[in-house]
């Protein structure tokens, strides 16, 4: 009976009123993501500079970048995006490692968790260029407490600034502690949801904890656990607030993501805005692939 | 309603523990370090926007220093007019997303709760969230050259509309999620009773819908809140939000960390006790619906 209403609802050609209540937001769509998204494509088949008169070029853009043809493969494009890959990598990895285990711990019934919980999820909601430079102090070589720290359990001062590998992980380290919360709340929702007897059951085979994690919780989670990947994989791609604010992408250009590279070649100096177009379409294909599988695996929910 | 329901009621290993004190207190203690990590770099902040001299080397720093409000109140005293404008742009191209995304995505989520499309409900919603999975700066590029055709760059107009597209997926989701989890027969009924479509959504389901349309504002307003990038490039004198005095901090006197921690807690506060308030919806709305909280 109830599908029926449902089913009919949805084919009535007189039911004018479902578009009116979905158009709004698909003409906004339309006009301010996906106008752009083709604007900037045709961009990036010119050599557009601010100032300057456009002219169309085809995919030489696309061929400067990749290194295709007789052109030479644009080097700092390239040590930025493996840049950006440390993190897409490392970054997730981390947040999947440390947001689970958070998690794990506060699925407990004890006292005073669910308050520490919402103390726990706030580094989430601060905003990213605000968190760089929290970082510029904590991290900071004479005063920071991180370094105090180092030195006080007889680890030695680290350059965090100066040398290329602790500056991307002290870049990595803030967009970790950012992102960890996220992880731990999706992940936690996912744990609270997994029925209690089937812990009931299993308790009577083992005693164990990391059993009861290995055989019930993380098949349980796993689901979830996928999603949240694909979501950070995404949203690692789109760094730039933090290194901006910690570290200005140094030293040299080591902590540079490729965002930021686009974003430095497109909209600072010289604007090469039909290069940095090229730069940006590169990563929306990526975008797009990483999207798709998540659009995919969560398809029934949107039904 | 019924997640709240759930969170409350189920937490899993809870028996094992029951009797077990030295794994409760293992557990209270790796729940303390987990609070600690999160929170003390916020708690160093504080500190050091109550110091104004500093001593290099200080492992304990609220030891050796006698904190004072002086940070304080030269952000908003003497150098105060620049501050308490970039607070004033902030709140109003936050507030001005808010309502656009919210307006929209409470239609459009009410929409694609009720009715089906012949292009198929899913592909539109995906369709609304991909906008979450672009990078910012490909859409970047093109707003600057339409801003400036339209006159738009530097002003508030501009501004709130790229606000509100960045964050319209998430009130599309969170209403959308809302509205399909109240009874359809509700519906279905107003429309027995004569009612317009447009009727019962406003008499019926916008009323009941008002904790997840409070949850949509809230979230709506702590990401237009925190937004940069855009801003950096779009609205750099006039309309130049909070986030970027933030990001400026070392042009104006070195870095002072005094300062800068001052401003970075300005920054963080306004969305931080906002999804403080929401905690309930955050999962859903951050997944996009994938994992229900």
């Amino acid at each position: 009976m109830n599908t029926k209403t449902k089913r009919s609802d949805g084919t009535l050609k007189n039911n004018r009123a479902k578009y009116l209540f979905l158009m709004p937001g698909v003409i906004w769509i339309l006009a301010f993501t996906l106008f752009p998204l083709v604007y900037s494509f045709g961009l990036s088949l010119t050599n557009y500079r601010l100032g300057k008169n456009p002219k169309y070029i085809g995919f030489e853009n696309y061929a400067e970048i990749l290194g295709i043809g007789d052109e030479k493969v644009d080097k700092k494009a390239v040590s930025t995006a493996s840049f950006s890959a440390f993190l897409f990598l490392g970054s997730t990895a981390a947040t999947l490692f440390f947001g689970t285990f958070v998690a794990w711990v506060f699925n407990h019934n004890l006292p005073f968790l669910r308050q520490m919980r919402a103390i726990v999820t706030m580094p989430l909601f601060a905003a990213p260029i605000a968190l760089g430079w929290l970082g510029v102090v904590i991290f900071n070589e004479q005063s920071g407490p991180i370094n105090n720290v180092l030195e006080g359990i007889g680890l030695g001062r680290v350059n965090w600034f100066i040398e290329p590998m602790p500056a991307r992980f002290a870049v990595m380290f803030t967009d970790v502690w950012q992102w960890t919360p996220f992880v731990f709340i999706v992940v936690l929702a996912a744990m609270q949801s997994v029925p209690d007897d089937l812990y009931e059951s299993a308790r009577l085979d083992t005693k164990s904890n990391w059993q009861l994690f290995r055989s019930i919780t993380f098949p349980m989670i796993a689901p979830a656990l996928g999603t949240v990947m694909l979501l950070r994989m995404v949203e690692s791609l789109k760094i730039i607030d933090i290194p901006y604010s910690l570290t200005r992408g140094g030293p040299g250009s080591v902590t540079q993501t490729y965002v930021y590279y686009a974003y430095e070649k497109g909209l600072v100096g010289s604007f090469q805005l039909g290069e940095a177009a090229a730069l940006a379409y590169l990563l929306v294909v990526v975008a797009i692939v990483v999207s798709s599988i998540y659009f995919y695996r969560v398809r029934e929910r949107f039904e | 309603m019924t997640n709240q329901q759930t969170a409350l009621a189920s937490s899993a290993p809870q028996s094992a523990f029951s009797r077990g004190s030295m794994s409760d207190r293992l557990i209270i203690a790796l729940a303390i370090i987990c609070t600690f990590i999160a929170f003390s770099p916020f708690g160093y902040a504080v500190l050091t926007s109550l110091k104004s001299e500093w001593k290099d080397g200080s492992i304990i720093p609220f030891l050796q220093f006698e904190p004072n409000l002086l940070n304080w109140q030269q952000e908003f005293g003497s150098g105060g007019a620049e501050t308490v404008k970039a607070l004033r742009n902030s709140t109003l191209i936050s507030l001005g997303a808010t309502a656009v995304a919210t307006t929209l995505g409470t239609l459009a989520g009410y929409g694609l709760a009720r009715f089906k499309y012949g292009i198929g409900n899913r592909n539109l919603v995906s369709w609304f969230l991909s906008q979450r999975f672009l990078p910012p700066v490909a859409t970047l590029i093109p707003f600057v050259l339409m801003f400036r055709d339209l006159k738009l760059l530097d002003t508030l107009p501009g501004m709130v509309i790229v606000n509100a597209t960045f964050t319209l997926p998430f009130a599309v989701l969170i209403m959308r999620d809302y509205f399909a989890d109240l009874p359809a027969e509700l519906r279905e009924a107003a429309l027995v009773d004569g009612a317009s479509e447009f009727t019962t959504f406003w008499r019926i389901a916008l009323p009941l819908a008002r904790p997840a349309l409070v949850a949509s504002t809230l979230i709506c307003f702590a990401f237009a809140w925190n937004e940069f990038l855009f801003a950096s490039v779009l609205a750099n004198r006039d309309w130049k939000p909070y986030p970027m005095l933030v990001a400026g901090s070392d042009t104006v006197r070195g870095i002072d960390f005094g300062f800068v921690t001052t401003r970075m807690l300005i920054a963080v506060t306004v969305p931080v006790t906002l999804s403080l308030m929401v905690q309930r919806f955050i999962v859903r709305g951050l997944t996009f619906g994938a994992v229900k909280g």
